[in-house]
């Protein structure tokens, strides 16, 4: 419980979610973004992520992230979240922006394996200048689908349990929070912490917060022009 | 781009079986006695639990409380060997817990808690010369307590195991330490990742039932303090009651100790060697609210040492040689 409370206010002490963007930041002309983060996201997790700025009239990035817990047991806890983040309006230095993301998760112990197919969407309002931005952001994490397979273990404490895909959908979280960020050359280092809550705006989940620090580094193909 | 979209959402939509509700009792939890008649039930105090018993009831009456709160008797189930020797054994889920009929959290007290165990001691005992016996695990040796507290000419003798206090306080800090993990660990992923496949309501029971019953896999890891050897057998985690009484726990802060030395007959009270939780101290600690205290200490077992074989091979001719004192 200590190391649990200790994890927890460190990581909360720094200011998780989406690939953290500079909006502001001079390195537009860079397509490709590589970030990696650890965070506290439903367990302390490590993630990396690849985004790609798509040529078009408005700010764009495609994205593919991976995300999983720390643990004995490698790859039966993951997150793969795929989708577009979309700066819609600048006014000064204010930017709104949203993304859209599907998400793909796994969680196995020993009584289930669960497979979820769902959808993380999330905006953000903030502040951004060239070397920094702070930011807010309110999301709505949507657990749409899911398919349960349970173990033998959990078949000896209920024979007739059902294996299969559950509807409606199984889970909703919402989460609001802070970003921070500090960019320098073609580097963007950020912090992100919020507070969580399930959709029925009432229950905390067993780790009621977020929090995340990371990277993005922005680059051109190799041997790209200017 | 766009059929392969289609194809994807037909593909997931098709898999769909109809029938498969989330909240739907039967489908990822057992159904209770309220949905299933022909489970042993026992309706008292307002309330229908999942009972048994084993034995002559003419016997001495030796009650087995479950902890938790929220668990269920299945993994006592060793216990029915006391039939064997002389005893009636009572077995019963309670109230909200188990296979016994649900609860909203609203409804629950811990003098209710009391006042059901009194209901079913009342139900079974034939006389009041009839001997009765206490045996609780864990919470169960709490209520176990609380109920002598409230009766102690009642019983004629109690065993408790691991109880992790008779005050709130004690049961804080031990509570604290049995769930001392490493932030890495695997048990931590099992309990916190759930929480965004799967969401409930308060009155979901079936979801946050089965939710409890997952968490209860990391009961038997390696990490775990309280040293279990493998999985305990369960029924259905009772969610809802589990957290009503360890937040009624936290508001009232109780104390069942105030009218234990009116409680004359010695008491067995027994801990695990591998419950890194537990140990000496705090078993002296705890049992030091009674008068008369026999320690006994299980080697080579953990906190659910009567569930499996090392453990019970240890606990059952000491526990039946105490109640065969009495």
């Amino acid at each position: 419980m200590k190391s649990i409370v200790f994890v927890a206010v460190l990581f909360s002490s720094f200011a998780v979610k989406a690939q953290t963007v500079n909006w502001a930041s001079d390195h537009q002309s860079a397509r490709h973004l590589a970030s990696g983060q650890l965070a506290i996201d439903n367990a302390l997790t490590y993630s990396i992520q690849y985004g790609y700025r798509v040529k078009s009239k408005r700010q764009t990035i495609i994205n593919l992230e991976y995300a999983a817990p720390f643990g004995k047991t490698i790859a039966d806890d993951f997150n793969i979240k795929t989708g577009a983040q979309f700066m819609w309006v600048k006014k000064g230095n204010l930017y709104f922006a949203s993304e859209f993301r599907t998400v793909l998760r796994r969680f196995e112990n020993n009584y289930t394996r669960l497979v979820n197919v769902g959808a993380d969407i999330s905006t953000t309002i903030g502040y951004y200048r060239k070397h920094w931005f702070v930011a807010a952001e309110l999301g709505f994490d949507k657990a749409i689908l899911t398919h349960f397979k349970h173990s033998k273990e959990y078949k000896e404490v209920f024979p007739a349990v059902k294996d299969g895909w559950y509807e409606p959908a199984t889970g909703g979280i919402l989460y609001l929070g802070l970003r921070l960020g500090y960019s320098a050359r073609n580097i963007t280092v950020y912090l992100k912490a919020g507070r969580k809550i399930e959709q029925d705006l009432q229950t905390q989940p067993l780790l009621p917060f977020y929090a995340q620090i990371g990277f993005v580094l922005q680059f051109k193909t190799i041997g790209s022009k200017k | 781009m766009k059929s392969a979209a289609v194809i994807i959402l037909l593909f997931i939509v098709s898999s769909c079986t109809k029938g498969k509700f989330i909240q739907q009792e039967g489908n990822l939890v057992p159904n209770t006695v309220e949905q299933d008649p022909t489970l042993p039930a026992l309706a008292v105090n307002g309330t229908v639990f999942h009972a048994e018993t084993f034995g002559n009831p003419q016997n001495s009456i030796l009650v087995i409380l479950h902890g938790g709160p929220g668990s269920d008797y299945r993994y006592l189930l060793n216990c029915k060997e006391f039939a064997s020797r002389g005893y009636f054994v009572v077995f019963f889920d309670q109230r909200g817990s188990g296979l016994s009929k649900r609860h909203n959290k609203e409804d629950f007290s811990i003098q209710l808690m009391i006042d059901d165990l009194n209901a079913v001691i009342h139900y079974y005992r034939k006389s009041p010369t009839q001997k009765l016996f206490l045996l609780g695990h864990s919470w169960g040796a709490i209520l176990a307590t609380a109920y002598i507290n409230q009766f102690p000419s009642n019983i004629n003798g109690a065993i408790f195991c691991e109880p992790g206090g008779f005050k709130w306080t004690d049961i804080e800090a031990y509570v604290k330490r049995a769930r001392d993990i490493r932030f890495t660990s695997e048990i931590l992923n099992d309990a916190f990742y759930l929480d965004q496949f799967i969401t409930g309501k308060k009155d979901q029971h079936a979801i946050l039932d089965y939710k409890l019953g997952l968490l209860a896999a990391a009961e038997s890891s390696a990490d775990n303090p309280t040293g279990n050897e493998a999985l305990l057998p369960f029924w259905r985690a009772g969610a809802v009651v589990n957290k009503a009484l360890f937040e009624l726990g936290e508001k009232q802060q109780p104390d069942w100790t105030g009218n234990l030395k009116q409680f004359t007959p010695p008491v067995l009270f027994v801990y695990s060697e591998r419950n890194r939780a537990y140990g000496l101290d705090h078993a002296r600690l705890v049992s030091s609210a009674y008068k008369q205290v026999q320690l006994q200490r299980v080697d080579n077992a953990g906190h659910d040492f009567l569930s499996f074989p090392s453990g019970w091979m240890q606990f059952f001719p000491v526990a039946l040689q105490y109640l065969n004192s009495l």
